[in-house]
């Protein structure tokens, strides 16, 4: 019998069927700048407040996020194209109507669009269910109509969910979810229909709890480096995921951007790393593992189950 | 109500007692520290029942979100399904008995799991049923004696042991705790981190044994309440090693560890771990041990 929400079968890492990824390598690395909007005044949410600082407008937090789309994340491309890098953007869809300049500095460089909802401060949680298919098709129409790309998956607005979430998803078409944190590869999730899979993002190794509190850069540059070691050593055996999440607000300020520098050299500098991004990760697991996974998952079922 | 003001604790479960007047406690050999980890797994429901307790700021996630928090639950769930393989294997490497504290649903819900724990040799504990339903004041002494009973159960039938240590969930107990774990034939509880040597505490049902944990180096406490950076931690851990080191040689003392494997399990926190656990190892006659181990020692000691 499996817990709630009965949506991912146990998998312990050591007994699970492998995954190899393309060219041998053993970690497959996605950069997933959080591109957002978080609105002036929102509107009153029952169960978040998205600024709880002061009442609405909290100009301070705006700004200070407001930073990101006007100067740091210029300042981060500059890096991320000094190293190539084929970023995943976790993007509010607005931001392509509010800030077309930078949606198009995204899909001229071939970055794919993850879905981060339409603003950061309209959430999942409180969403009939109604309201959350309409929801899927603005977030794909929105990414259709300014970039051409078709929606592939999502990462909640402001990681906002809820018990529906994967199977609407999966009823819109998307094929991956990021908003699971349990583990070092994807996953099946298990939807009423279709298919979808997790893709590993981070709260680790991402700059906003890494500098809400009170680390400096080179605490994060550490994390990166000690992090990426580590699966690099595994994935010699089994492929990992190693996903690292940036805020253009935060990394793109004058103090932090050399540490974004020198974790990209550092990881970027091995060989076996695959630089993907999220839907290349789970189209790969998809076409070569899903199916073992699931196997796999029933056959240790059915072990426990004659035990 | 006035308070007592008369000497000792204002508690009625053990007798308050100084260090440097205590008789010398000797491990055997003369080692000077004892050093165990206690490793949690702990499951973090996604539907608890209504009148469950849980700590209002529970580790784990990025900020409380509205439930089910899709981001703490999952964050925790990192631990049972990789970080607690990284922990086990780095605790071997410096062939550390390994202690691991189980809550009723992991040990019902992860039977491969606790398989695995069972042929690693691994000292089970009790931890109460969840992570989301802890034991507090709040819970009728009979409702509470019924989960610690049902927890014991619930492990002695999984892994054909019924455990004699005992970690309350989040460390919360009511005030009849103690007396309702001797009760349930428990022989110690490392709910009470205040001292470096184990202690004997009293109840109306017999006595138990209190091995204190080290809350400072406590990875929750240290790293996620604190947020300590990982050199801090490191540092935290091996110079407290080489104090205890050198004061146990007077009198001997105990360093136990405790663990999630949802935090220091994550790939860059265990090569902290790793580095931390290796020079206190390397240090002269550290004694790698279990909980039940330690307390054995304790109580042959005192005789």
């Amino acid at each position: 019998m499996s817990l709630p929400p009965h949506r991912v079968d146990y998998l312990p890492m050591v007994d699970r069927p492998n995954i190899s990824w393309p060219n041998g390598a053993r970690v497959a690395l996605w950069v997933a700048p959080n591109v957002e909007h978080y609105e002036y005044l929102p509107p009153r949410d029952p169960r978040r407040n998205p600024w709880p600082r002061s009442p609405h407008p909290d100009v301070q937090g705006y700004s200070h996020r407001d930073y990101g789309n006007r100067v740091g994340f210029w300042r981060m491309l500059e890096v991320l194209d000094q190293h190539n890098v084929r970023c995943t953007a976790s993007t509010n869809l607005a931001v392509f109507e509010h800030y077309p300049d930078v949606g198009k500095s995204m899909a001229d460089r071939g970055w794919e669009i993850m879905s981060h909802g339409i603003y950061n401060t309209r959430y999942l949680s409180s969403m009939s269910e109604q309201d959350e298919r309409e929801f899927y098709q603005d977030c794909i129409d929105t990414l259709h109509q300014h970039t051409g790309q078709r929606l592939r998956g999502m990462l909640g607005p402001a990681v906002s969910n809820n018990l529906h979430t994967p199977d609407l998803m999966a009823e819109a078409g998307l094929t991956y979810h990021a908003d699971w944190l349990h583990d070092d590869q994807p996953v099946p999730i298990r939807v009423n229909d279709g298919c979808l899979v997790s893709v590993p993002y981070s709260i680790e190794l991402n700059d906003v709890p890494v500098f809400l509190h009170h680390h400096d850069t080179s605490d994060f540059v550490e994390m990166v480096k000690a992090q990426f070691d580590t699966l690099y050593e595994e994935g010699a055996a089994s492929g990992r995921v190693m996903a690292l999440a940036l805020h253009p607000y935060l990394m793109g300020m004058p103090h932090r951007i050399d540490g974004l520098d020198e974790m990209l050299d550092y990881v970027l500098g091995h060989e076996l790393v695959w630089q993907a991004t999220a839907s290349e990760i789970a189209d790969h697991f998809i076409e070569h593992h899903y199916e073992d996974f699931v196997d796999h998952a029933v056959s240790l079922q059915a072990a426990n189950d004659a035990r | 109500m006035p308070a007592d003001r008369s000497p000792g604790m204002d508690h009625p479960h053990y007798p308050y007692s100084p260090l440097p007047s205590r008789n010398a406690l000797k491990w055997p050999n003369g080692k000077p520290l004892a050093v165990g980890a206690l490793v949690l797994l702990e499951h973090y429901e996604w539907d608890p029942p209504q009148d469950a307790y849980s700590l209002r700021n529970a580790s784990g996630g990025l900020i409380k979100l509205p439930a089910p928090d899709y981001v703490q639950l999952t964050h925790r769930e990192y631990g049972h399904r990789v970080g607690i393989f990284r922990l086990l294997d780095t605790l071997e490497r410096y062939e550390m008995p390994v202690t691991v504290a189980v809550d009723a649903l992991t040990a019902l819900h992860y039977p491969w799991l606790m398989k695995h724990l069972g042929e690693r040799s691994c000292e089970i504990v009790g931890h109460g049923v969840s992570a989301s339903r802890l034991i507090t004041s709040k819970m009728d002494p009979g409702v509470e004696a019924g989960v610690i009973t049902n927890a014991l159960d619930t492990l002695e039938q999984v892994t054909g042991v019924r455990p004699i240590g005992w970690f309350s969930p989040e460390g919360v107990e009511s005030a009849q705790t103690p007396e309702l774990l001797a009760a349930a034939g428990i022989q110690y509880v490392c709910d009470w981190p205040n001292d470096e040597q184990p202690y004997t505490m009293t109840t109306p049902n017999g006595n138990l044994t209190s091995l204190p944990l080290f809350l400072e180096i406590d990875d929750e406490f240290a790293l996620w309440n604190r947020r300590a950076s990982l050199d801090s931690w490191e540092n935290m851990i091996v110079s407290a090693a080489h104090r205890l080191h050198s004061d146990g040689r007077r009198s001997a003392r105990h360093m136990m560890f405790t663990l999630r494997p949802w935090l220091t399990g994550q790939p860059f926190r265990i090569r902290t771990f790793d580095r931390a656990l290796g020079q206190v190892m390397n240090l002269e006659g550290v004694w790698p041990i279990s909980g039940s181990e330690l307390v054995a020692a304790f109580n042959n000691a005192d005789s």
